[in-house]
């Protein structure tokens, strides 16, 4: 009988190395409500608030779950995945950590073992086969990515074919999505109108493989990101932008040995506009509308993206902060493929969220 | 599921899974709950936080009940000075609650964390911050409402609760304070289901000053200490002293991220002073000022941690407090402490001093890579309000499966050696409570009132029957008893 051998068997896992057994199981990461902090906390994890709230539902019974199975006393399932996949991976676990733990690479370690083992969430394999297949997570013809381009009144250059300064990486969501194209478009004027020299991949653009890396499925994942690895690596920018949370996530930590290869900045649209308006010395006008913001998980927790946000919003508006924010800010619950995966639990979190939201009295 | 239960925060028991976790939102239900493990004859552990560091909410087989979504807040009786929560609630959630009221628990809570629970601190009797003024979490308990792990699933109330005319508004005078019965009981005598609590006053400034004495000489902490009590009186929030080793580890890169030079050589003494108006706050600053004038120099709380304010509020700050102690846990991940932490009386404390020190002097290859430093007296004193104080510590075990037992057997030893100075511990969980039995603590006559109490509560003998070595009825404490070592 061979030994059981953890490294060989859970190679994702084995990627992280000692920090698999780091959590000494003190439970901050189960509910740190503290209202005297700054900025206040008020629970931790969205996943335990809105489902049974059993250990599993939060980082120490993952952490446990990791451990037993490194240990050889759990075996992958499909059982674990129903619990494992309801995370949203928010990261505010890792908040939480007296000892800076990074939970969510965890996480996603442990789901890609569970996609290798044939125990993934079904439910996400249509949505990763058509982001290999179609470089798109939405299942459509990636040639409707350019469409939001038609309702500009001036001409952006093709980064497929044109030299640019700057990428504008649209991402799938705002790309494809009618309700939230106005994120690119408004994004695109916005560049436009501070004569910054930008194009994009438009209709060639492939998805980052977000998804992909967040449910765990890493060989659709590294197709996508070895494809756009070559597009980067033909054009000529040293500059990413991008205004998609999850994107600005992916391309700057996911890709980060690849953008170092390259010699690639990645910048949020946000963290780009911020710099450039303190480096020009722009002027902005108060719109006088009340307005509230929300800290994505990927640009908060995951990539430290705080003030910037705050910094162009509290000049052009009237900002009103939510009870939960920045380092504690609560997750939308759209992220981790929950939204897909656990419909119901997602917008359940969401509700709350913007329940927060509505109690600022932002417009 | 099992296996996200299996474990509490300590480098020596196994890895252990319940056959059954539940996770009850009444008291009904957790009734209904033991009324089951009794007709089947199941054993029981009910778990608050989970944040345990002594194997007290964890069971190998049976079931766990964990009792975290109980977490309510009944009753804010502002004019009578009381609260009345559900015993899952936070220690972070209950203070966040009282904190705009003006009004506090004044203990706020064992250093486990946030997410330590109201039932985890009374079953513990634990201390924390605030408890050089208020006492430990028992101190302010009017009484509890409890399951009794009998065949019916009997629901009681203790204090004037126990009067069914009465509001929870006092511990004492209905009949016998049976609410001491579940204080520190760790989980064996019922499971407390709602908690009555008292309400203080909170006093809105605060201030906490840190000293390094210039001499290590522990007799003059516990003269200034007296001092304090005396002069500062009712505004004396907290007292607590870290050890000259700990400080002189911290110099040199204090040196280099402050460009201050401390020569003092002694322990810390973190101090905080609280009170109702800043005038009054202003004065007792001024006279702690003149009382450590000639002994001591005041440093920042950089000193300590450089995340630290100038003036660091561990104490009466929640992250303060829970974070410094969530770190010394495990300094070094996946090194875990074993929490030895005890009372002892001031009076005792030369002798005690001489007995830690010449113990880990004489076990330093034992506990190699266990102890993280051999000699060291205590990770911190806490000061409490009736001349004694906690001697904080541990022993540091690697937290991986090869280690355990011997890590386990080093801990019952050092624990038995404490006992056997005369030290009362708390968070007794299973580990220490089988260590005060194990170093033969009680009386033949203390054992078999203990066993009557148990039997009455608790006639099938099925919740946390591992704690105390009280495993059934027919044995005996003798059993486990092992011979002084030392």
């Amino acid at each position: 009988m061979t030994e059981f051998e953890p490294k060989e068997k859970f190679k994702h896992l084995a990627k992280i190395g000692p920090n698999i057994l780091q959590c000494i199981a003190c439970g901050d990461c189960r509910e740190q409500t503290d209202y005297t902090a700054n900025p206040p906390k008020w629970g931790v994890c969205v996943a335990k608030d809105h489902t049974s709230g059993f250990e599993p539902y939060f980082a120490r019974g993952k952490m446990q779950i990791i451990r037993s199975l490194w240990q050889g006393k759990l075996d992958l399932s499909k059982e674990m995945a129903e619990v494992i996949f309801q995370c949203p991976t928010c990261n505010a676990c890792a908040e939480a950590c007296a000892y800076d733990m990074d939970n969510v690479e965890l996480y996603e370690a442990l789901r890609a073992e569970l996609v290798d083992a044939g125990c993934g969430l079904e439910v996400h394999n249509p949505m990763n086969k058509a982001m290999v297949e179609l470089l798109n997570p939405y299942e459509r013809d990636n040639k409707l990515k350019a469409k939001w381009l038609e309702k500009l009144d001036f001409k952006v250059k093709d980064a497929n074919t044109e030299q640019v300064e700057n990428l504008y990486f649209v991402g799938c969501t705002a790309a494809l999505t009618p309700d939230i194209e106005n994120v690119a478009i408004n994004s695109a004027k916005i560049f436009n109108k501070l004569g910054i020299d930008f194009g994009v991949y438009g209709e060639q653009e492939v998805c980052c493989g977000s998804v992909g890396m967040r449910t765990g499925d890493r060989k659709a994942f590294n197709s996508v990101a070895n494809k756009n690895y070559e597009m980067f690596k033909k054009s000529g920018f040293k500059t990413i932008i991008t205004s998609c949370a999850g994107c600005y996530r992916t391309l700057k930590k996911d890709y980060a040995d690849h953008m170092e290869d390259l010699g690639i900045t990645v910048y949020h649209t946000i963290e780009f506009l911020a710099k450039y308006i303190k480096e020009n010395n722009v002027q902005m006008k108060n719109l006088g509308v009340k307005t509230t913001y929300h800290d994505p998980c990927h640009t908060g927790r995951h990539m430290g993206l705080y003030e910037e946000p705050r910094e162009i919003l509290s000049k052009i508006t009237d900002l009103t902060e939510m009870k939960t924010i920045k380092q504690a800010a609560k997750c939308c619950g759209a992220g981790g493929g929950v939204r897909k995966g656990f419909a119901e639990l997602s917008i359940d979190i969401a509700k709350s969220r913007i329940q927060e939201a509505e109690e600022t009295g932002a417009e | 599921m099992k296996a996200a239960y299996s474990r509490n925060v300590d480098p020596a028991f196994p890895d252990r899974w319940a056959d059954i976790i539940v996770r009850p939102e009444t008291t009904e239900e957790v009734s209904n709950i033991v009324k089951i493990a009794n007709k089947y004859k199941i054993r029981m552990v009910p778990r608050g936080g989970g944040a345990d560091l002594v194997g007290g909410s964890v069971t190998e087989t049976g079931i766990l009940i964990d009792l975290t979504r109980m977490n309510k807040v009944l009753e804010f009786n502002k004019d009578d000075y009381y609260i009345v929560v559900e015993c899952g609630i936070t220690w972070g959630a209950l203070i966040s609650h009282l904190h705009p009221t003006g009004y506090t628990t004044g203990v706020i809570g064992p250093g486990s964390g946030f997410a330590a629970t109201i039932g985890g601190g009374l079953s513990n009797s634990t201390a924390g911050g605030g408890s050089t003024k208020y006492g430990l979490v028992p101190d302010i308990c009017l009484g509890v409402e409890v399951v009794l792990p009998n065949e019916e699933g009997t629901i009681i109330r203790t204090g004037s609760a126990a009067n069914k005319y009465a509001q929870p508004f006092c511990r004492y005078g209905v009949s016998p304070d049976f609410t001491g019965l579940f204080m520190g009981d760790v989980g064996t005598m019922g499971i407390k289901t709602k908690a009555f609590l008292r309400l203080f006053p909170d006093p809105p400034y605060k201030q906490a000053r840190m000293y390094v004495l210039n001499k290590p000489d522990y007799n003059r902490v516990f003269e200034l200490s007296k001092q304090i009590r005396f002069e500062i009186n009712e505004a004396l929030r907290d007292i607590s002293v870290l050890p000259p080793i700990l400080i002189q580890m911290r110099l040199p890169q204090f040196k280099k991220e402050t460009g201050q030079t401390i020569s003092a050589k002694g322990p810390l003494m973190n101090i905080t002073i609280e009170a109702m108006e800043e005038s009054t706050l202003k004065v007792k600053l001024e006279k702690l000022t003149k009382i450590m004038e000639n002994d001591a120099v005041q440093v920042p709380g950089s000193l300590i941690n450089p995340e630290f304010d100038e003036e660091p509020k561990f104490g009466y700050d929640l992250e303060g407090t829970f974070h410094f102690f969530q770190q010394s846990i495990s300094p070094m991940p996946a090194q875990i402490s074993m929490a030895t932490c005890h009372k002892i009386p001031i009076s005792h404390m030369g002798g005690v001093y001489d007995k830690i020190i010449d113990f880990s002097r004489k076990h330093a290859s034992e506990f190699s890579g266990g102890a993280v430093f051999p000699g060291i007296f205590a990770s911190m004193l806490y000061f409490l309000p009736n001349g004694n104080f906690v001697v904080l510590g541990g022993v540091s075990g690697k937290n991986i499966e090869g280690e355990r037992e011997k890590n386990m057997e080093r801990w019952h030893r050092k624990i038995r050696h404490q006992v056997r100075y005369g030290g009362a511990h708390y968070w007794l969980g299973e580990s220490i409570s089988q260590s005060v039995t194990e170093a033969g603590a009680f009386t033949p006559e203390y054992e078999q009132f203990f066993r009557d109490m148990k039997k009455t509560v608790d006639p099938n003998y099925l919740l946390s029957p591992n704690k105390f070595h009280l495993h059934t009825y027919d044995s005996k404490f003798k059993d486990y008893y092992v011979e002084e070592e030392d």
